[in-house]
């Protein structure tokens, strides 16, 4: 459903993401770890194509990204991380423009629209301006503006960040039922807890490289120590220090 | 010490904070400028040093040319009245900009929290502020003037001039930024959480309007109602006589800088110190006040208005349009509900009407008569269009160029989405010329009407418009794609300055053209013989196909800046 085969990014001398090669299947719910400043977002935003690869090559749902962009778009459904909606329009507004952008034929769509205002138990303020939404339901509207036109692989950076626990646990839901119907999910997390609990693979990034990718139970073999949490495989994997840690902040005590 | 408690501290801190963002502000001005790295911004930031060289070498020769005449010509001229004058002139713009300072400041900068969550008193972040703006006009004064009063140091060896002014260029705007700061604190009361941006957009158009009104209406240069001039005051300029009176700041001013002019130390020193003694009370009075309106609670969180869902859906556009594409349709109502929903874009888009008004409502009678006494034909015909491409050229730019610009950051939205940017601009190009064609034709045929040239005349007229109104519109859009700018927060700087330049360029090449074209078309037939009606047609075909030409090429060079466009 997704591979990408040494995909790069840079920016002058500066390597974001470098030959990163990943697979993920038909109905993965896939999540895709790393420090901040690791590359998560740039590779999103090239699977997505917001930014184009220096190198290397992508294809979201069997479709090349770089070579059929329209093709590959009409399949993806992305949701950034902090969503930047047209203000001035209400989420049924935005929900029916959106609808227009991906080709959805107007009565499919307003009837989508009705129903994922629901689930999202925005239907109430549906016809409020998306001004006066909070930080969470701006990331519900714009999840349910990303499964309007149905799509085969949907992208979310940091889909939890401002959502309440009931929120997370109705996105976690809705997440493995779209995961049930053969669809993909590539989701970027810092909470490794949710990854834990939600996805069948994950990936770590770390400095723009992967350094490792499989099941839970993979990557605990991978570091040698079965039982271990994500959190542990993560610190260990990427490198981070925690007796460091103290050592600097016992430094700024004295 | 502890702050808090010691107004005399909180001051100092007001000063202490106002030159911390003051310094910040500056690096910020140098990173973007020099040291950006970017070929851009650094050769943008070399001319705008060249065209202040060039200005100020003109204003140089001029001030020195002035000084010559005047030692030559031995005019009597009531300098304290006219230094009264300017300063007094002064407090309008002061006024002004410090209005929309001091409401960005509070209702739209992102940096407010930052400074008040800083341990430093809500009195010191307050007043730092207002220091910032005093600095920042004292500089803007310097900038506008400062050849003159080097030229005038010279002349008149006098070296002290330019300090002087410096001085009071400091001292004046302090009464009028702490007034209207603290009057700012009571107003955002009173404002909607969220509405920040509209109801400074508002108080900018109406403060601009009025004191363009005001001194329409009561400047005497602006009437031929044979006020009695004050001797001494040059016929061009406007005479308000309480200008220079001692009572007012204007005049503690003005009489402070005349007194240096003419070397007199003592009375320079005795106005200036009674400045500096009343500004800085005022500025002590107000930071301590402006803490106070502050913690009584600065601004009521009036919520954001509710929509009805009833109201809401009788007035909703269906989301269609006949014979558009659902897609481009879509685009032109979504910027129709943006533009008409947030009142700084719906300004943008009725200001130049407004001042349709202003430039031909207010001079109607002696134009129209002008205009009638040409007669019936091609001319008066042409004449028409004027207003039609006044309006043309304001909303070309302001709903053209800014279209791509529009989504803003949301540009992600398209950028995912599957389509071309082709189409995208397509969607804009029908979003911005829609309204545009429709106000163009509106207005024009208002003016034919008025005019009445014969109607065919007026029907070929109308025609003209509408097609100019849509390819200079498509033509905008495609500039405005190629300097687009998707990472503004305030929409004043959606227009790049390089794009609006060279828009207006253009504008004025296929008006100007087309004008041309008439013209000819009319001498022509004079010349020739040839029948008016098809050397007028003969010009309006070649007029609108090379402007349909330049159009094509904007959107074409816009799209492929466009394509190649990473908006991540």
């Amino acid at each position: 459903m997704l591979s990408t085969r040494l995909l790069s990014k840079r920016y002058g001398s500066l390597t974001a993401v470098e030959d990163l090669d990943l697979e993920v299947g038909a109905g993965e719910l896939f999540g895709f770890l790393g420090p901040n400043g690791a590359g998560k977002t740039t590779t999103i935003k090239m699977l997505v194509g917001l930014l184009r690869p220096t190198s290397g090559t992508a294809r979201v749902a069997d479709i090349d990204i770089l070579a059929e962009p329209e093709m590959a778009k009409a399949r993806i459904g992305y949701v950034p991380d902090a969503a930047t909606l047209y203000d001035k329009l209400s989420a049924r507004e935005f929900l029916e423009f959106s609808g227009d952008l991906y080709h959805v034929e107007r009565r499919l769509r307003d009837r989508r629209i009705e129903t994922l205002l629901k689930l999202f138990d925005l239907h109430e303020r549906g016809n409020d301006f998306l001004s006066g939404y909070s930080r969470g339901m701006r990331q519900k509207v714009s999840l349910a503006a990303a499964l309007l036109h149905d799509p085969q692989v949907l992208f979310l950076d940091e889909p939890t960040v401002g959502l309440d626990p009931q929120s997370a646990r109705q996105m976690k839901d809705i997440l493995q039922d779209f995961c049930k119907e053969g669809k993909t999910v590539f989701m970027s997390t810092h909470i490794l807890e949710i990854a834990e609990r939600m996805c069948t693979r994950l990936a770590i990034i770390n400095h723009g490289r992967l350094v490792a990718m499989g099941s839970l139970q993979e990557l605990r073999h991978m570091v040698g120590q079965d039982g271990q949490s994500l959190e542990q495989i993560f610190l260990e994997l990427t490198g981070s220090r925690e007796e460091d840690v103290s050592a600097v902040l016992r430094g700024l005590e004295s | 010490m502890d702050s808090r408690a010691n107004p005399i501290a909180r001051v100092v801190g007001g000063l202490a904070v106002g030159l911390l963002l003051w310094r910040a502000q500056l690096q910020m001005f140098i990173n973007q400028t020099f040291r950006s790295r970017q070929a851009g911004r650094l050769a943008g930031a070399i001319v705008g040093a060249a065209i202040i060289v060039l200005a100020w070498s003109w204003e140089a020769i001029i001030t020195w040319a002035g000084i010559q005449a005047s030692s030559r010509a031995l005019v009597g001229i009531d300098v304290v009245h006219l230094l009264s004058l300017a300063f007094l002139g002064y407090t309008a713009v002061l006024v002004f900009s410090s209005l929309l300072f001091s409401l960005n400041a509070l209702l739209l900068n992102p940096d407010l929290d930052l400074l008040l969550v800083a341990p430093n008193p809500v009195e010191s972040v307050l007043a730092g502020r207002m220091v910032t703006q005093v600095l920042r006009l004292m500089l803007l004064s310097l900038l506008f003037t400062a050849p003159a009063l080097i030229v005038l140091a010279i002349a008149l060896h006098n070296p002290v001039i330019p300090v002087v002014f410096a001085a009071l260029y400091l001292l004046y705007p302090v009464f009028i930024v702490v007034i209207i700061s603290v009057l700012s604190l009571l107003l955002v009361r009173f404002i909607p959480v969220g509405r920040g941006r509209e109801v400074l957009t508002v108080f900018g158009v109406v403060l601009a309007l009025g004191i363009n009104l005001l001194n329409f209406l009561l400047n005497p240069a602006l009437r031929d109602s044979g006020f009695a001039r004050r001797p001494g005051v040059p016929p061009a300029l406007p005479d308000i006589p309480a200008a220079g009176a001692p009572f007012l700041p204007s005049g503690w001013a003005g009489r402070s800088g005349a007194a240096v002019l003419r070397g007199d130390w003592l009375a320079t020193a005795e106005w200036a110190l009674l400045l500096l003694a009343v500004s800085a009370a005022i500025f002590v009075a107000g930071t301590i006040l402006s803490g106070r309106l502050y913690l009584a609670g600065w601004i009521q969180a009036v919520p954001p208005r509710r929509r009805h869902p009833a109201a809401q859906r009788s007035r909703r556009i269906s989301g269609a349009l006949p014979l558009l594409n659902p897609l481009l349709a879509s685009i032109v109502i979504k910027d129709w509900r943006m533009r008409t929903r947030d009142l700084a874009q719906l300004l943008r888009f009725a200001m130049p009407v407004v001042f349709i008004f202003i430039i031909f409502g207010l001079r109607f009678p002696r134009l129209l008569g002008s205009i009638q006494s040409l007669g019936e034909g091609p001319a008066a015909a042409m004449l028409g269009l004027v207003p039609g491409w006044v309006l043309l050229f304001s909303l070309s730019i302001s709903l053209g160029l800014t279209a791509v610009s529009l989504e803003g950051k949301s540009i992600w939205v398209y950028a995912v989405s599957p389509n071309t940017t082709l189409r995208f601009l397509q969607g804009k190009v029908w979003s911005a010329a829609l309204p545009t064609a429709f106000l163009v034709a509106l207005v024009t045929l208002v003016a034919e009407i008025v005019i009445r040239p014969g109607w065919i005349w007026a029907a070929t007229a109308i025609l003209l418009a509408i097609a100019q109104a849509a390819t200079v519109t498509t033509l905008m859009v495609g500039i405005g794609a190629v300097f687009a700018r998707f990472d503004w927060t305030d929409a004043r700087r959606m227009l790049n300055p390089l794009g609006v330049f060279i828009g207006m360029g253009l504008f004025a090449v296929i008006t100007g053209g087309s004008a041309l074209l008439l013209v000819i078309s009319l001498a022509l037939a004079g010349a020739t013989g040839f029948p008016v009606f098809t050397t007028w047609l003969a010009a309006m075909t070649i007029s609108v196909g090379g402007a349909v030409a330049v159009a094509a090429l904007g959107v074409l060079f816009g799209n492929e800046h466009l394509r190649g466009l990473e908006v991540g």
